[in-house]
Parts: C-alpha cells; sequence; structure tokens
C-alpha cells in the first residue's frame, strides 16, 4: 500500500491552504516529502521552483532554511527561555550574535510574545508555546510555512488564535499549508481545501471545506 | 566560520557537562588506558638499562700465576688485545687486585684482620677482557679457552648471556602482557566512548530534531559529538601527564638504588620526550575517539 499515491497539487505563493483528512490518511508523509524527511517512489516535487524531488544530504539544509515548520507537540526546548528557543535556531545556522538580537525580538513581537521572552516553556501556556514555536520558524524568513496539526494540542480559543496568527503571517505573504482534521477551524477559515483520503487527494475545493 | 567553531566547541562542552558521570567514567578509563601505555615504556627503559648494566659488567677473568713476571704479563695482554672479538684488556696487578679487595670489604672488619694475619698478598694478577659485543662472546671464550700460556693460572666465565637472556625474556614477557592490556584498555576505551556519545545523542535527540527541522547542516550536527571525543583525550592525556610525572618521582630513588653506577633517570627520559611520548599518545588517543564517536554518530544521529 502506498502512502500517498497519485497526488498532484499545485500551490501558489501567498495561497493559505488547509490540508485535511483523517489521521494516516498521509497528510504528514506530504509534510516529510516537502522538507526532504521522506523520499518519493515516483513523481516530482518542486519548491519555490526547485525540484526537490532527489534532493542531497546536504542540500537539505538550506531547503529546511526556506521552509518553516511547525508542530502539534512545539518542539521546544525546556531548558531554554523562549527567545533562546528561537535564537537557537538562528544560532545553529551560524547567525550572527548581532543579527540574532536584532531579529529575535522582532519576530517574537509579531506572534506577541515580547514580553514573555524570558520565560520558559513551562511558565507558559500551550498557545504561547506554539506561538515560540511558530516566531522559531519565522526568524530565517521562510517563503512557505508548513504548519502541521498545530492546534491539536490547543483548546478553541488558543487554536482560534494560532490560526489568526497564521492568517496573520500569510498576509504577509508567507505561502501557509496547515495541515489539520479540526473540521471547526477549516470551515471558519473559507480558504483554499485539499482533502486527503487513503494517500489521493479527493477534494481540492478554492472556497472549501471540511467534508469527510 | 569562527562563530560556528565556538557554537561547536560550546555544545561539545554542554554534551559532556550534561553527562557529567558518563563523561567522568570516559576519562578515567582513558586515564587507566594510557597509565598502561607508559607503565609500558617505564618497562622498556627499565628494561633496557638492565641490559645494557649487565653488558658493562660481562667480562673474562684470566688469572696470572703470581710468580709470572710482568713482562710475561704485558705479552700475554698484547696477545689477547689482538683477538678481533676483544674491545680492550685491563691489567690488575698483584697489589691492584690487593686494593681492590680491600676496597670491597671494607665494611667487613673480619676479613681486613685475617688478610692482615696472613702477612703476605694472596690475590694474584688478571687480566680483565671485554668483548667487542655480546654475539662474539662465545667465539671469544672459546679463544681464550685455546690459549695455551704457562703464566695462565686460571679462567673466570660467568655465563652472563644466560642471565641476559633471562632479563630480555622477562621484558619481552612484561612489554607483551602490557601490550594486552593496552589492547583490552583500548577495546574498553572504544565502548565507554562509543556508548558515552550514544548516550549524549539520546539526551540531546530533541535538539538534533529541532536543528534538522530548522536547516542546520549536519557538519555542525555531528562534530561536537566528534569534538567530545577529542575533549575526553585533552583531559586524559592532561590527567596522565600531571599523574605521572609525581609517580615517576615517586619510582626514580628506587630505581637509583637497584642500579646503582647506572644512569636510569626516568624523569629526565620522560621530560626529553614528552612531546614525543604524549604527543603521540594524544594523536592516537584522538583517533580512537574520533573513530568511536564516529560509529556512535552515524548509528544513532542520523541526519
Amino acid at each position: 500500500m502506498k502512502a500517498l499515491d497519485r497526488v498532484n497539487i499545485h500551490i501558489k505563493p501567498g495561497e493559505f491552504v488547509s490540508l485535511v483528512g483523517q489521521s494516516g490518511t498521509g497528510k504528514t508523509t506530504l509534510v516529510k516529502t516537502l522538507i526532504g524527511e521522506e523520499k518519493i517512489d515516483q513523481g516530482k516535487i518542486v519548491v519555490g521552483g526547485w525540484d526537490i524531488t532527489n534532493i542531497g544530504q546536504r542540500e537539505i539544509p538550506v531547503l529546511r532554511r526556506q521552509i518553516g515548520v511547525i508542530f502539534q507537540d512545539f518542539k521546544l526546548l525546556p531548558k531554554k527561555t523562549l527567545f533562546e528557543n528561537v535564537a537557537f535556531a538562528m544560532q545553529v545556522c551560524g547567525g550572527h550574535p548581532g543579527k540574532i538580537k536584532r531579529i529575535v525580538p522582532h519576530v517574537m513581537k509579531i506572534v506577541g510574545l515580547n514580553n514573555k521572552m524570558n520565560r520558559y516553556p513551562r511558565e507558559v501556556s500551550g498557545g504561547e508555546q506554539q506561538r515560540a514555536a511558530i516566531a522559531r520558524a519565522l526568524v530565517h524568513r521562510p517563503k512557505i510555512l508548513l504548519a502541521d496539526e498545530p492546534t491539536g494540542n490547543l483548546d478553541s480559543l488558543n487554536a482560534h488564535e494560532i490560526i489568526e496568527l497564521l492568517l496573520r503571517i500569510n498576509k504577509f505573504g508567507t505561502t501557509v499549508l496547515l495541515v489539520t482534521h479540526n473540521r471547526e477551524i477549516v470551515n471558519r477559515l473559507r480558504r483554499r481545501v485539499i482533502t486527503i483520503d487513503n494517500g489521493q487527494v479527493v477534494i481540492d475545493q478554492e472556497v472549501g471545506k471540511y467534508i469527510l | 566560520m569562527f562563530l560556528y567553531f565556538i557554537r561547536i566547541i560550546k555544545f561539545s562542552l554542554q554534551d559532556i557537562g550534561r553527562n557529567i558521570w558518563l563523561s567522568l567514567v570516559t576519562i578515567i578509563i582513558l586515564v587507566l588506558a594510557l597509565f598502561t601505555v607508559n607503565m609500558l615504556l617505564v618497562v622498556k627503559v627499565i628494561g633496557g638499562t638492565a641490559v645494557d648494566a649487565i653488558k658493562e659488567k660481562i667480562d673474562i677473568n684470566l688469572f696470572i700465576k703470581p710468580s709470572a713476571n710482568e713482562d710475561e704479563i704485558l705479552a700475554l695482554k698484547a696477545r689477547v688485545s689482538q683477538l678481533g672479538e676483544v674491545r680492550d684488556v685491563i691489567y690488575v696487578s698483584q697489589a691492584e687486585a690487593l686494593e681492590n679487595f680491600k676496597m670491597s670489604h671494607a665494611d667487613n672488619p673480619e676479613i681486613l684482620e685475617s688478610l692482615r694475619e696472613l702477612g703476605t698478598n694472596p690475590m694474584t694478577p688478571s687480566l680483565v677482557i671485554r668483548p667487542k659485543s655480546l654475539d662474539e662472546f662465545d667465539n671469544l671464550i672459546n679463544k681464550i679457552n685455546a690459549m695455551e700460556d704457562e703464566i695462565i693460572e686460571s679462567r673466570n666465565f660467568s655465563n652472563y648471556k644466560v642471565m641476559l637472556n633471562k632479563i630480555n625474556t622477562i621484558t619481552e614477557k612484561v612489554a607483551n602482557a602490557g601490550l594486552l592490556l593496552s589492547g583490552i584498555f583500548i577495546f574498553i576505551t572504544i565502548l565507554v566512548v562509543y556508548n558515552s556519545v550514544r548516550v549524549a545523542i539520546y539526551t540531546h535527540r530533541r535538539e538534533i530534531v529541532i536543528m534538522r527541522l530548522v536547516g542546520a547542516s549536519r557538519w555542525f550536527i555531528q562534530t561536537p559529538y566528534l569534538l567530545s571525543g577529542v575533549i575526553y583525550t585533552i583531559f586524559g592525556i592532561s590527567i596522565i601527564m600531571g599523574l605521572f610525572y609525581p609517580f615517576l618521582t615517586l619510582l626514580q630513588p628506587y630505581l637509583e638504588t637497584f642500579f646503582v653506577g647506572y644512569n636510569v633517570n626516568l624523569i629526565s627520559y620522560f621530560y626529553g620526550q614528552a612531546h614525543i611520548i604524549f604527543g603521540l599518545q594524544f594523536l592516537g588517543v584522538a583517533l580512537v575517539n574520533i573513530i568511536a564517536s564516529q560509529l556512535a554518530v552515524r548509528k544513532y544521529s542520523r541526519v
């Protein structure tokens, strides 16, 4: 059985697309192929005009600096403050300390965490942790933001705030691919919805709803 | 590049610090391995000194009849000196032999008293013959044995060769045992370093995932773990240098007592050769640690 089969999607720059489907239908696999984590047997993947179908190990870091990714479990380092967590993404890519000091507070302000930069992840709410994760994804000024179930661990209020934040980021010109199975969020967005079932794209609507 | 380097060192020190007990065990094993290697070197130096000391003492004593006159003795000395295997011949006259005897028994008044009571010089003159090399010792003995002269009273050939062979065998056996022990310690070091790096990677698995996610290069993610191996080596070599010189200082008086009259100075040997001894050990251990770290990184940190 194939994880993904005959998937033919084209996402335009600046679009906000929801990728929906039930658990185990291949949504996360699709995200993994976009960041070079999984390889495909057949077909072609092009990200921002770059054919990454047979991307080499050395090129993967370059690709990942152009795509911001956030996950359901936030993936923050518990022993680092929110500022340090965001700065970490720049440090490990060789960012200059001066640049880090300039960019990180700016990004923290965008996500609304400028007054909680010195808090540790355990000292803030789930929604704020996800905001920090978004800030970390944004420090490289990516063209694309992949959000894999970003509201999965959040209550409806926090989930709503995160979606609002993603919409704001999208307004600045960043393409957003939101992977979710949250019916309410998708229906409220009134944006493009791609529905996957059993590894295949079954519905692709410009202004869609969660149908399955 | 400089920033990368500084951050790699920082992350590497963090790896070591966060698994401090495991790091300490790794360094202790490393120190034990290095101590064995250096003890092997000490045994080699002592063995070499012992062999040289015995070689120095190897000689053949040709005892001359007391009735022989000086000319006859010097003629015999000249004959012996002409043998190809002979390095030098020393003529010890009857009076010199008596003086030597008195000196060697200076702390024994009973013997000296008996000598005085005797009234005459009971010693015999002798020729002390030293061979050019140990390999020609047997040939020389045969030639001296074949030498006929009326003034020769007796010949004394102590079998130093057997003693030398024994020392060589013991030194060789100690060296082999040390080599085996060093091999075992190096193997243990590889396992311990491998395990330390594996645990460090496990401890940092979350960081590794995030680093991969945000686009850190494979080189940046893996190098701190390889560097940990080098840092363990630096600590190991520094500790062994700190321990070994005081140890040699303690050992030196015993060696000097044992090898009286011979130059066996381990401290100056280890000081003089320090850059080679510890430099080579550093390179060797660093290589072993990097290999162990590389194996662990390859297996446990797929980037």
